[in-house]
């Protein structure tokens, strides 16, 4: 033992850890915790009010407190650029900005008037924000929607992050996280959807939390905001309203607000969304007219992509297993009537037309758009890349191959 | 303690040297020249690479005790072997500089926030230095220790990112101008038998053990290949963004409130990765050093290896930006010599010694015949 202890101590390498030990044990003792120097924000928001940028962090401050809520508060700042709003509202806050556990990024409607990468790319790129967190958009101000937010966690208990989270599980479907939103915007066609949360006067369905706006006294971000940051504006009620839209972008700038509908037809041909209503009408069975809602439980989708006489041509059979739901009519329930589950040939084709016009709609938009969110160019480049090649090089490129495309759908409806 | 290393432990050198500087940066920045088919381009690289262990068993085979300086004197004179030694150093010295600047700065971004460069220095160094005074036999004895551990993080680096969305990655789209260009531009990252050939004195193989070192050095490249593979199948066109690929893989989930805590698994793989790497990266600097000086001590020669380390890194790396364009710039002239020009010596040497052997072999037979 002792043998060995000489070993050690005559070992080079035992003072040089000694030595490390006395410098760096003191400064670890003795430096302050992280959570004194650094904000942990749960939630970002960028506004664009005229030519300023105002961001408004939901920070959460670690404190002592008796209930086992966390704390948290709606700091901003504003600036000529993203860069500038974040280092004052840092200035406010009076910590580092840790963006490392943000799980929401809200912009405004305004700031997708222009391309918003050169506003994120800062974010990222630079200040850490994660790229899986959710982007949505809001009609309002992203820091109403954050304050309105907090209101309704405190009400309802309900989080910004769920109400996003079950949008994106069920509505969207598709990815929209920041990630989602880059890749859709490097791509060749530059198009990707992203959510979209309102603020409403209060009196709309669906109302989530309503709250009088003078209660935003919490915001730490108005006394630091230089012209006026604190919008409150009177006694007006207004709301968090989840009305399940999503805005589609082109270039990084928003070219057109999907509500729920739009966005299940543009869906139709992903497999993973379920549960929608489809809802006819005036169907004659039994002898009554009735209203029938089916609902889509199952689906299976089958692509192919061809081109007919140099033309690009999309088929897509779509197999939906569908549920009657409610029927609306002189007593009727669907409960004591099974027969009225069968699928005639009226039904089928109400059926049918219904979806082909809703689909026909969503690729009227997105042709309009020059956004390609369904993939097609992937399909055709992966099928047939010779021709798709030969195509987009003749025809102005990946991002107008989508007005070239025709679609043809084959809806086949059956009981689930 | 013998001063010899097994086939095993070469293997293991050999493993963490095909590991080196492929697993944070390489993979994003290779996208931005040939998109996926970044994978092919690696496979190539790998596969020239590969040609290099051959030579190197046949080298030992005609040279068993012999260190390479001396077989390179005596074939090549020894002014062009001292050359030669001098490039292994740049290549030596850049190499240990890249992994420890792109490392550095990954755990900036994911630890500190902000510099730390007096910790890191003040942390690297002494262990480096002492590895290098050790020798490979302790280098390779503690990483054979940790293997295990390493191999079993990477994997399991790997195996999170199948947890989320991935998807085929969109080959055969990249020019084949722009990709054989890429063989050239990006051939400094590999090279990577070339520190066995300095050690091939001081490795012990014993007869069937070759395919130790086959199994090893293609664990290893199979390990970056499944990387690149689910790297691009996860991030598409936004590769280019994610410059910590073996972290950015595990970590990064799309799915919503993904768990991020899990990034310490790749932080350890990763810490432990490019200490090995450096550490033999340094003693093969060092190596190299001592046989162009032989009068230097060992303790000597380590301080000059920090001396020179510290110099460059200050006076020509330092930004991230100036190290990926060094990867790509005059350093792919040194790769060039070390990845195809010394091979093909060594390849000559090694069939001159063998038509040499079997032709005074066949004289003695006819001798005693």
């Amino acid at each position: 033992m002792k043998g060995k202890l000489k070993k050690i101590y005559k070992n080079p390498m035992f003072f040089i850890f000694i030595i490390i030990l006395i410098f760096y044990a003191p400064l670890a003792i003795y430096s302050p915790g992280e959570s004194r120097n650094r904000g942990v924000v749960t939630a970002v928001g960028i506004d664009k009010l005229g030519d300023e940028y105002e961001i408004s962090l939901l920070t959460f401050i670690p404190t002592i407190n008796q209930s086992f809520e966390e704390q948290k508060s709606i700091i901003s700042g504003k600036g000529e650029s993203v860069a500038q709003a974040v280092y004052r509202a840092q200035i406010a806050m009076g910590r580092k900005v840790g963006l490392f556990h943000a799980k929401t990024t809200i912009v405004n409607e305004e700031l997708l008037q222009e391309d918003v990468t050169q506003h994120l790319d800062y974010l990222s790129r630079v200040a850490s924000l994660p790229e899986n967190t959710v982007f949505v958009a809001t009609n309002k101000t992203a820091k109403e929607l954050l304050s309105l937010s907090q209101i309704s966690k405190s009400n309802t208990g309900l989080k910004l992050e769920q109400i996003v989270g079950f949008n994106a599980e069920n509505l969207y479907v598709t990815d929209t996280s920041l990630e989602a939103f880059y890749e859709g915007y490097y791509s060749d066609v530059k198009s990707s959807i992203i959510g979209y949360l309102c603020v409403e006067e209060e009196g709309s369905s669906n109302v989530f939390a309503s709250v009088e706006k003078a209660s935003m006294s919490e915001d730490r971000g108005s006394d630091m905001s230089q012209e006026g940051g604190g919008q409150q504006s009177g006694k007006k009620k207004e709301s968090l309203i989840n009305c399940g839209k999503s805005i589609l972008l082109k270039d990084g700038k928003m070219a057109e607000i999907l509500d729920v509908d739009m966005l299940n037809a543009v869906n139709l041909l992903n497999t993973k969304s379920l549960n929608q209503i489809i809802r006819i009408k005036d169907v004659e069975k039994n002898g009554q007219i009735l209203n029938l809602d089916y609902k889509v439980l199952d689906k299976q989708v089958i692509k192919t992509s061809k081109f007919e006489n140099g033309y690009p041509v999309f088929v897509a059979k779509v197999n939906l297993g569908i549920n009657l739901v409610e029927v609306e009519g002189a007593k009727e329930d669907v409960k004591f009537n099974t027969e009225l589950s069968d699928i005639n040939k009226e039904i089928e084709n109400k059926l049918n037309n219904q979806i082909k016009g809703n689909f026909s709609k969503a690729i009227d938009m997105l042709k309009k758009n020059n956004a390609d969110v369904l993939e097609i160019n992937r399909e055709f480049f992966t099928n047939n890349r010779g021709e798709y090649l030969n195509f987009i090089h003749a025809n102005g490129g990946a991002e107008n191959f989508l007005r070239h495309v025709t679609f043809k759908l084959i809806v086949s409806v059956e009981p689930d | 303690m013998t001063k010899y290393i097994s086939a095993r432990q070469a293997g293991i050198i050999a493993f963490l040297c095909i590991l080196a500087n492929k697993f944070l940066l390489l993979p994003s920045y290779m996208f931005k020249d040939n998109k996926s088919d970044s994978i092919f381009v690696m496979i190539l690289l790998f596969a020239l690479d590969f040609a290099m262990l051959p030579i190197l068993l046949k080298l030992k085979k005609e040279f068993p005790e012999e260190k390479l300086f001396d077989i390179l004197s005596k074939k090549i004179t020894k002014p062009v072997t001292i050359l030669f030694y001098m490039i292994f150093g740049v290549y030596f010295l850049f190499k240990t500089l890249i992994i420890v600047d792109v490392v550095y700065v990954y755990l900036k971004q994911q630890v500190y926030q902000e510099d730390f460069l007096a910790i890191a220095i003040m942390s690297i160094i002494p262990v480096v230095s002492h590895a290098a005074v050790k020798g490979i036999k302790t280098i390779s004895r503690t990483a054979e220790f940790f293997l295990l551990l390493v191999i079993i993080g990477f994997v399991t680096c790997l195996g999170f990112s199948l947890f989320t969305t991935l998807n085929m990655p969109v080959l055969f789209t990249t020019p084949a101008k722009v990709f054989f260009s890429s063989i050239y531009k990006y051939t400094f990252s590999f090279g990577d038998f070339l520190v066995l050939y300095l050690i091939i004195d001081k490795i012990k193989i014993k007869k069937g053990e070759e395919k130790k070192l086959y199994k090893f050095s293609l664990s290893a490249m199979v390990l970056i290949l499944s990387l690149f593979v689910l790297y691009y199948a996860k991030y598409e066109v936004t590769s280019f963004m994610h410059n910590d690929a073996l972290s950015d893989i595990l970590v990064f989930s799309v799915r919503f409130n993904a768990i991020g805590r899990l990034d310490i698994i790749s932080m350890l793989t990763i810490m432990f990765i490019a200490l090995f790497e450096v550490e033999i990266f340094c003693f093969a600097f060092c190596d190299c050093v001592e046989n162009v000086f032989p009068l230097l001590s060992k303790p000597f020669i380590v301080a000059i290896f920090d001396i020179s380390s510290l110099l460059c890194y200050f006076i020509l790396i330092q930004k991230y930006e100036r190290i990926v364009s060094l990867f790509s710039s005059w350093l792919s002239y040194v790769g060039i010599f070390i990845n195809y020009v010394f091979p093909i010596i060594c390849l000559t040497i090694a069939l001159i010694a063998y038509f040499s052997r079997k032709k005074y072999e066949k004289l003695v037979d006819g001798g005693e015949k």
